[in-house]
């Protein structure tokens, strides 16, 4: 496994706020606030295809019964995702799932790095939340074509299978199946720029993701409805 | 206003592939395509305000049924619709009304450079569409607290209003509902990033818009 000292993928860095609205650090605050105000069952924390989730009527359907928190922001590197969560992030909550879908903004860094990155924010989370499970979603493939983007972040996924069950209360889900057709295209109906997902694509990846999130909250939602009543 | 040659938001410029993907040139050849094969009455263009728009229900309620085509693209300043429009997304279409919504993206512009890359994009319709109505959004507030985006933004449609009143095909719309509240502060309920509109922020845009564009496609139909 890679030095964390010598993978750059591995190192705390806030955004540096270079259009001039601050806009990063202020969804680092708001999240810090949050979690002085929440009690998340699951935390999701990661780049823009986390954030994005929260804003389709899946989130509401699906995970918010899970009482579930949303820490996506756009453009977020391995880096970033580690400052935030050094930095208040995981204060005061105590999540049963932590669920880590970052690495595809890492573009200065190769596919071993990346991967590197990803472990580290694993280690963070179950040596700062003992009680998480982490699952630490893959990355998806992305542009309409054959790319070596797509090339990368099936690296990262090979690295991620093998490090992560070393890791204890660790596991790699493969959320991708299904969106590089047999013409090796992927189509607008599932990522409507060929990076970010539609609600289609959001809704073919929630299934395994729900279904293992349920398997460890030992809950299904009948028994969750009925506990309530 | 600053001749084309000078002005960086008024030059036509292809969106570069720093990441590796393809994805911006793809989307572009999307677009073109979609333009040989739809009819669209009413097409909307510009940056991801307009891209994400299609991504939830407010666009089936109130676009889809007028025929509305979306060639919105994530990052794209004025330069890169301009170019987009020049290399054949205007190509087949003729739609009544053209619903042109950038500028927030054009990093290092001047308000005067931003005002004059819209221009230009007004002018090309008109030369390319003769027959079709331009309407301007104009470009919403930014970040969670006053800061000089805002002020820039704000003074965008301040001269884009006076640049269009003169004419006859164009107008600016301005479609913020009063996203800052009275303490300057912009919710994440409207603006989840503080940028990109959540769908409580789109029905509260759009509703009003989607009023204005009928009004202009009626008066279309009766000249």
């Amino acid at each position: 496994m890679s030095g964390d000292e010598m993978n750059p993928a591995a190192v705390a860095q806030a955004v540096e706020d270079i259009q001039g609205d601050d806009r990063w650090m202020s969804q680092h605050t708001r999240f810090v606030q949050e979690c002085k105000d929440a009690e998340p069952e699951v935390l999701f924390i990661g780049d823009s295809m986390v954030q994005l989730m929260q804003q389709y009527e899946i989130w509401r359907e699906l995970f918010s019964p899970l009482h579930a928190l949303n820490f996506g922001i756009g453009g977020d590197t391995t880096c970033n995702v580690l400052w935030r969560l050094q930095n208040g992030e995981l204060d005061n909550i105590g999540p049963k799932v932590t669920v880590v879908w970052v690495g595809t903004n890492n573009h200065e860094h190769s596919a071993e790095q990346v991967a590197g990155g990803i472990l580290a924010i694993a280690q963070l989370l179950t040596s700062r939340l003992p009680k998480t499970k982490v699952v630490v979603l893959g990355l998806l493939a992305r542009g309409e074509w054959p790319n070596p983007l797509r090339e990368k972040n099936v690296a990262v996924n090979s690295f991620l299978r093998s490090w992560l069950p070393r890791l204890g209360h660790t596991q790699f889900l493969d959320v991708g199946a299904g969106f590089v057709h047999s013409d090796e295209t992927i189509s607008t109906r599932d990522m409507f720029d060929f990076l970010h997902l539609t609600a289609a694509g959001y809704r073919a990846i929630a299934k395994p993701l729900i279904d293992l999130l349920l398997q460890i909250l030992e809950e299904t939602p009948e028994e969750k409805r009925a506990s309530l009543v | 206003m600053s001749s084309e040659d000078s002005n960086p938001a008024a030059t036509p410029t292809p969106g570069v592939d720093t990441q590796g993907d393809g994805r911006w040139m793809s989307l572009h050849n999307h677009f073109v395509s979609n333009s040989k094969d739809k009819e669209p009455d009413v097409l909307f263009v510009g940056d991801s305000l307009v891209q994400l728009l299609y991504q939830f229900e407010v666009w089936r309620d109130l676009f889809s049924p007028l025929h509305a085509l979306n060639f919105g693209v994530g990052g794209d300043a004025t330069q890169h619709v301009l170019w987009r429009l020049s290399n054949g997304e205007l190509g087949h279409i003729s739609p009544k009304v053209v619903v042109l919504w950038v500028g927030t993206n054009n990093h290092g512009h001047t308000a005067e450079q931003i005002c004059g890359g819209i221009m230009a994009i007004v002018q090309l319709i008109k030369d390319k569409l003769p027959k079709a109505y331009t309407l301007v959004l104009g470009v919403l507030p930014r970040g969670k607290m006053p800061n000089s985006l805002r002020e820039r933004n704000a003074q965008v449609n301040k001269l884009v209003q006076e640049a269009v009143s003169s004419l006859p095909h164009a107008s600016l719309l301005n479609v913020d509902p009063g996203f800052v509240h009275s303490d300057g502060s912009i919710s994440h309920q409207d603006l989840y990033d503080y940028l990109h509109l959540t769908p409580q922020g789109y029905q509260a845009v759009c509703q009003p818009l989607h009023a204005h564009l009928k009004g202009l496609l009626e008066k279309q139909a009766e000249n």
